[in-house]
């Protein structure tokens, strides 16, 4: 497992993830993966990631009030704050796992969200 | 329903200690419905637990299952075979279901993952209240409905305290006097000079206080 996971709807990402990184946009050991919505994703996939060897975990949305399913980043985002609570019940940094929301189809901020978390599993301490 | 929350990951990771194998053992009665212990969270808990444990260097198998119920025998008995390669059963049912493996599968080590708080209802997505202390003498007729032995925090039988002000409890004030509500509903139903009666000394006994209690229905016996 790459040392950064994160995921993404398709809505959020327009372009293959692979691409970004041939572009050298995001760090070669982040692991971006599309999925149809981030309202499907549950507590223990993000969870798991970590036990699979993830430093850093993040989660790429549509913009809480314009998500193309309606409530899906927002189920996604709440999804993450329960992640956060049980990091910190195991000492971890909750700053470790992170929500981050994009317009559709604007590959910057999953960039953005990319580099924030490479940079948060580098320092491994909780971020500014 | 009965609600209950989960116990801390360092609680459980504590308890699990020197297991090799573990069965999260769920509910799908009421800690299913207040998302303590049904599917998913079961779910939940076994990936927190295989984080927590990865990090400290262990490894344990745990295996994921939820039954229809915890307190009944004939989902219960089962677990005497299918449990038994298990070092312990980390049961997300209340306090009945781990009682009830407790009793009837001898060899098994069922430990709790939760702690059971109240009887109560579901106010809305995410909140619970204590509704019912199950004393075993309800008065709920007298008082419109409401329960001064649950939701009283001195559980008053007759009338508030001193410290019941503006409708509110002195213990918080973000608690509302039981009294003044049950003051406010008679007083709705026009029955609020039943609040003249005086209540008899309850019979504690019936709830609890006289040992565990049992329940026999001839008609329903085998």
């Amino acid at each position: 497992m790459s040392r950064i996971k994160g995921f993404c709807c398709n809505y959020t990402l327009s372009v293959e993830p692979e691409a970004l990184k041939g572009e050298g946009l995001i760090p070669e050991d982040v692991d971006l993966e599309r999925i149809p919505c981030t309202g499907r994703l549950e507590v223990p996939e993000l969870l798991d990631a970590f036990t699979q060897g993830a430093s850093a975990v993040f989660v790429v949305g549509c913009q809480i009030d314009k998500c193309h399913n309606l409530s899906g980043s927002r189920r996604a985002s709440k999804r993450v704050a329960q992640v956060k609570k049980i990091l910190e019940e195991l000492d971890m940094d909750p700053g470790l796992v992170e929500m981050f929301f994009a317009g559709r189809g604007e590959t910057e901020p999953v960039v953005e969200a990319a580099r924030i978390m490479a940079s948060r599993a580098g320092a491994g301490s909780r971020p500014e | 329903m009965i609600i209950a929350e989960r116990k801390t990951l360092k609680e459980l990771l504590e308890m699990v200690q020197g297991c090799n194998r573990i069965m999260i053992l769920g509910c799908r009665g009421c800690v299913a419905v207040c998302s303590a212990g049904g599917d998913k969270e079961v779910s939940i808990l076994a990936s927190a637990l295989r984080l927590g444990l990865s990090r400290q260097g262990k490894e344990i198998e745990i295996q994921e299952r939820t039954l229809v119920r915890q307190c009944d025998p004939e989902y219960i008995d089962p677990l005497n075979e299918e449990a038994s390669d298990f070092d312990a059963v980390l049961s997300m049912a209340c306090g009945v279901g781990v009682n009830f493996i407790a009793d009837r599968c001898e060899d098994i080590n069922v430990l709790p993952a939760l702690n059971t708080t109240f009887y109560g209802a579901n106010l809305s997505s995410g909140e619970w209240k204590e509704m019912c202390a199950g004393c075993g003498a309800c008065v709920l007729h007298l008082t419109g409905g409401l329960c001064p032995v649950a939701r009283c925090a001195k559980s008053l039988s007759n009338g508030p305290c001193g410290g019941s002000q503006g409708g509110r409890c002195e213990i918080n004030p973000d608690v509302p006097c039981i009294w003044q509500q049950i003051y406010d509903k008679l007083s709705r139903l026009n029955r609020s000079d039943e609040m003249k009666n005086i209540m008899p000394i309850r019979d504690w006994t019936q709830a609890g206080h006289g040992g565990p209690r049992r329940r026999i229905r001839e008609d329903l016996l085998p």
